[in-house]
């Protein structure tokens, strides 16, 4: 049953390969659906706009350029994973490479607190997001401001949490085939709205923004006529102003941090399915990830340009400057005229003096919401499965129902966590610091995966020495260890910045925010924790954990 | 109180075939069961011309002198390929002719499973380990007999087999797949194969259903979405339950203690089905990394313990 030959050395057309036809071989997957998954994980909308609304705390950074050079660091986080994927191709996900690099313990102490542990925090965060990109902006804009005013109350934060929730519960028990079709739609309508956006602002003057800002600042929020000036003015008292066009190469690095909310995510759910042969099949994770990153970094560029030319950028920052300030009470700050969160999308819909088509825009534009959040619990799902497996949880957090396959063990162990963080969220703001840090943990996390790739070649010879990546090397060190000591060294100083920033300026500052370093400190304890119970209640029952990745001699 | 290792879907992964022959003495098991799909997938030419070899491995073409052959040989076998030297000429005749390449796969598989079982014979001998072999679905027929001369490797297929107090059966046949394989039957066929070795079984919670494929929407069959033209959908992340009514049906009816699975490579795990625990311990072969599971079975409990390990 031999029918297919496959591959073309350089030298010549021969075949390279003979293939028969045998179970799970499989043609490679479109690279442009890849890329839709990797573009949505680096989203523009979502978690770009909300990450680019705290670019103001470095008045001195230039975004742009920061942006840019973002880019090429976290280009070797991208080339770091794809060679892990190469290396270990259907094993992939930080879980199964730190357990089988690192070690059990560490693999598992380190995954857990990064895709389980820290995923309750997204759930609040993703919560915000929906907030104030889709219920806030489309409530005022259609004259319901007391729905948008009930979603600044704590009962309407705790509310938003637990709707996020159930929008991921579904998508979890639907399935990612079900909800891959969903995010295409979403995609294309989507991405026509962002063109919309884009031409709107293209084609408008800095004038022709003010006029319709000050006209539905004043129709839609009461509020005084020049608001643009008195939103300048507002935040004037608690920020010094930019200047697009500054450049300084030190405040730069600074800016890190913030773009690494929404821009350090390419490899957000790096496996691999499907049993592809050849080289350049296992490449197709890497050109995924990277124009997944790319096209983003280039779309940011673009929006960015166009809010500095249309809207003016030191408007831009001194609204993001007088919202946040005066949500978190900073001393001297003054209450916006606008008192929402600056929505680029709701304002490049302003200058369609219409109602109906700036709501409309806000809806699709929504659909990069409904598009990308489904995927939040999908790491945390496949950890946890993972985790239960290798008999370090007890095997019903792998359960799933036989009728829906509904992963309900590990849901469970998701859900009913995040409804608790999501009350302390929407109740206690004085533990606001604890979700500021979420990106950190899972900096932390992939950092722990980055150091597996370093010691790869060493750690793990027989898998390094029989995989393609083998072949690369740069002065005779493997290329895997050269690009992962690079993107080391881009996380560890991002993981400085977050943790010892002298100004707090990331507000995750361990001399500033105790609420968040006992948080952090107390997961990793429970991680620990649960795995030496583990370790123990399983020897008892004659198996021993340290097994599970010991290889089995050869000869 | 035997303790079985069991694995699969080793595709012709001398490696992971290596390991799991001393998997007996690494775990302490009494019993290697070995779940099917042995042979490989791929044949890697290794072309003689001008005095060297040519040969291309995961995209990248090198030529390698005459000494160096059985070195690349080793690596292309440690991946699941049969390595073969051959001419120019043959490199040619086996693409274009469908016929001399099924007859060249054959040869080479069947080969590679004699030298299994000698290598089986050499470090299992004198051992009192049990080692079963039940061939898969991506497995030709000829494999059984190879298997059957074996000195100490015991074919499942088809039987009922005691061990230790406890029985096993064993099928390696699945359910269609799109690939059209050497051992598929319909799901009524594969239901009827089962419940001939079934009816055999004097006491079902003492019984371990060795059977190739998983039981449909179990958590152990779930696959890359596909398309008709073989093509991974949506980016190669969605996965679809693509195991056998007639394998669940048959856990569900006869509540065995133990089915083991293999099959779908991507779907380790272990689940219970009423009372059966049910296990895919997957497959990386291409790794060289063998995965299996340790079971550890009791007279009194039934199975007192169970693990998952990447060996």
């Amino acid at each position: 049953m031999a029918d297919a030959t496959m591959g073309t050395p350089a030298s010549a057309q021969r075949p390279a390969l003979f293939l028969r036809n045998a179970t799970g071989l499989v043609k490679s997957w479109s690279t442009f659906d890849a890329f839709v998954y990797s573009f949505w994980s680096v989203n523009l909308i979502t978690l770009g706009l909300y990450g680019m609304s705290f670019v103001y705390t470095v008045p001195d950074g230039q975004a742009l350029a920061a942006i840019l050079i973002f880019g090429v660091l976290t280009t070797f986080l991208v080339i770091t994973y794809a060679m892990l994927v190469s290396v270990m191709p259907r094993t992939g996900g930080d879980y199964a490479w730190q357990s089988r690099v690192l070690g059990g313990g560490l693999g598992f102490v380190l995954s857990i607190t990064g895709w389980w542990f820290t995923l309750f925090l997204w759930a609040p965060i993703y919560a915000n997001i929906l907030v104030v990109q889709f219920f806030s902006p489309l409530a005022y804009t259609l004259g319901w401001s007391n729905v948008s005013t009930f979603f600044t109350s704590q009962n309407g934060i705790f509310v938003a949490c637990l709707i996020v929730l159930a929008f991921v519960s579904v998508v979890v028990t639907m399935g990612m085939e079900t909800y891959a079709r969903i995010q295409k739609v979403c995609f294309w309508i989507g991405l026509g709205g962002l063109v919309v956006v884009i031409g709107l602002l293209a084609f408008a003057s800095q004038s022709d923004f003010q006029n319709a800002y000050n006209r539905e600042a004043t129709s839609l929020f009461g509020a005084p006529a020049n608001a643009y000036q008195a939103t300048i003015d507002a935040a004037s008292k608690t920020y010094a102003g930019h200047d697009f066009g500054f450049f300084a190469f030190g405040p730069l690095f600074l800016l890190m941090p913030w773009l690494a909310f929404y821009l350090l995510w390419p490899n957000w759910g790096a496996t691999l399915y499907g049993e592809v042969r050849g080289a350049k099949d296992i490449r197709k994770p890497f050109w995924s990830m990277f124009w997944g990153l790319w096209v983003t970094v280039a779309l940011v560029a673009v929006v960015v340009l166009l809010i500095a030319k249309t809207m003016g950028w030191n408007f831009y920052q001194s609204a993001n400057a007088a919202y946040w300030n005066s949500l978190f009470a900073v001393q001297g700050a003054a209450a916006p005229p606008v008192p929402i969160w600056p929505y680029p999308v709701m304002f490049a819909g302003w200058l369609v003096d219409n109602h109906l088509f700036q709501a409309l825009l806000i809806i699709v534009m929504g659909l990069w919401f409904f598009g990308w959040a489904g995927t939040l619990f999908l790491s945390s799902t496949r950890v946890i499965f993972a985790a239960a497996f290798d008999r370090v949880l007890p095997a019903w957090a792998a359960n799933i129902s036989a009728k829906r396959r509904v992963p309900y063990g590990s849901l469970v162990l998701m859900i009913v966590p995040s409804i608790v963080i999501s009350a302390i969220y929407a109740y206690r703001p004085s533990f606001t610091s604890v979700f500021l840090d979420a990106t950190a943990v899972l900096a932390l996390t992939f950092l722990a995966t980055v150091v597996a790739a370093i010691i790869l070649p060493w750690r793990r010879k027989d898998l390094y020495d029989a995989s393609p990546v083998a072949n690369y090397k740069i002065g005779g060190i493997p290329a895997i260890t050269i690009v992962g000591v690079i993107t080391a060294g881009f996380l560890l100083w991002m993981l400085y910045q977050w943790s010892f920033n002298p100004d707090n300026l990331y507000g995750t500052s361990f001399q500033k925010t105790p609420n968040s370093v006992i948080y952090f400190v107390a997961t990793y304890i429970v991680a620990v924790v649960i795995y030496v119970a583990a370790r123990i209640v399983r020897s008892r029952q004659g198996i021993d954990l340290r097994r599970i990745h010991h290889e089995i001699p050869v000869e | 109180m035997p303790k079985v290792f069991f694995a699969t879907d080793l595709h012709g992964s001398e490696v992971c075939w290596k390991k799991f022959l001393n998997s007996a003495r690494f775990y302490g098991a009494d019993v290697l069961i070995c779940g099917g799909d042995m042979t490989g997938k791929a044949i890697v030419p290794i072309v003689s011309e001008n005095g060297h070899y040519s040969v291309t491995l995961s995209g990248e073409s090198q030529q390698v002198p005459a000494e160096q052959v059985a070195e690349v040989e080793a690596t292309i076998r440690r991946r699941g390929y049969y390595p073969l030297q051959m001419t120019v000429e043959r490199l040619h005749e086996l693409d274009q002719n469908p016929d001399k390449r099924a007859e060249c796969f054959q040869e080479v598989m069947l080969a590679g499973v004699d030298r299994w079982m000698k290598m089986a014979a050499e470090k299992l001998r004198g051992s009192g380990i049990r080692c079963f072999v039940c061939p898969g679905n991506d497995d030709e027929m000829e494999v059984d007999d190879v298997v059957r001369r074996a000195e100490l490797v015991e074919l499942g297929e088809g039987r009922v087999v005691e061990i230790d107090g406890f029985s096993m059966i064993s099928t390696g046949w699945s359910n269609p797949t799109p690939w059209k394989t050497h051992r598929e039957d319909s799901e009524e066929q594969l239901g009827e194969r089962i419940e001939r070795m079934a009816a055999q079984v004097p006491d079902p919670s003492r019984a371990i259903f060795n059977l190739h494929c998983p039981p449909f929407k179990s958590g152990l069959d779930e696959a890359p979405a596909i398309d008709a033209d073989l093509r991974l959908l949506h980016g190669g992340r969605a996965l679809r339950p693509v195991g056998s009514t007639a394998v669940r049906a048959a856990i569900e009816k006869h509540q065995p203690l133990l089915s083991l699975h293999g099959h779908i490579h991507e779907s380790k795990g272990a689940i219970k089905i009423g009372k059966t625990l049910s296990i895919n311990p997957g497959s990386a072969y291409e790794e060289g990394m063998l995965m299996g599971a340790i079971i550890q079975l009791d007279p009194k409990k039934g199975i007192k313990s169970y693990q998952l390990v990447n060996g």
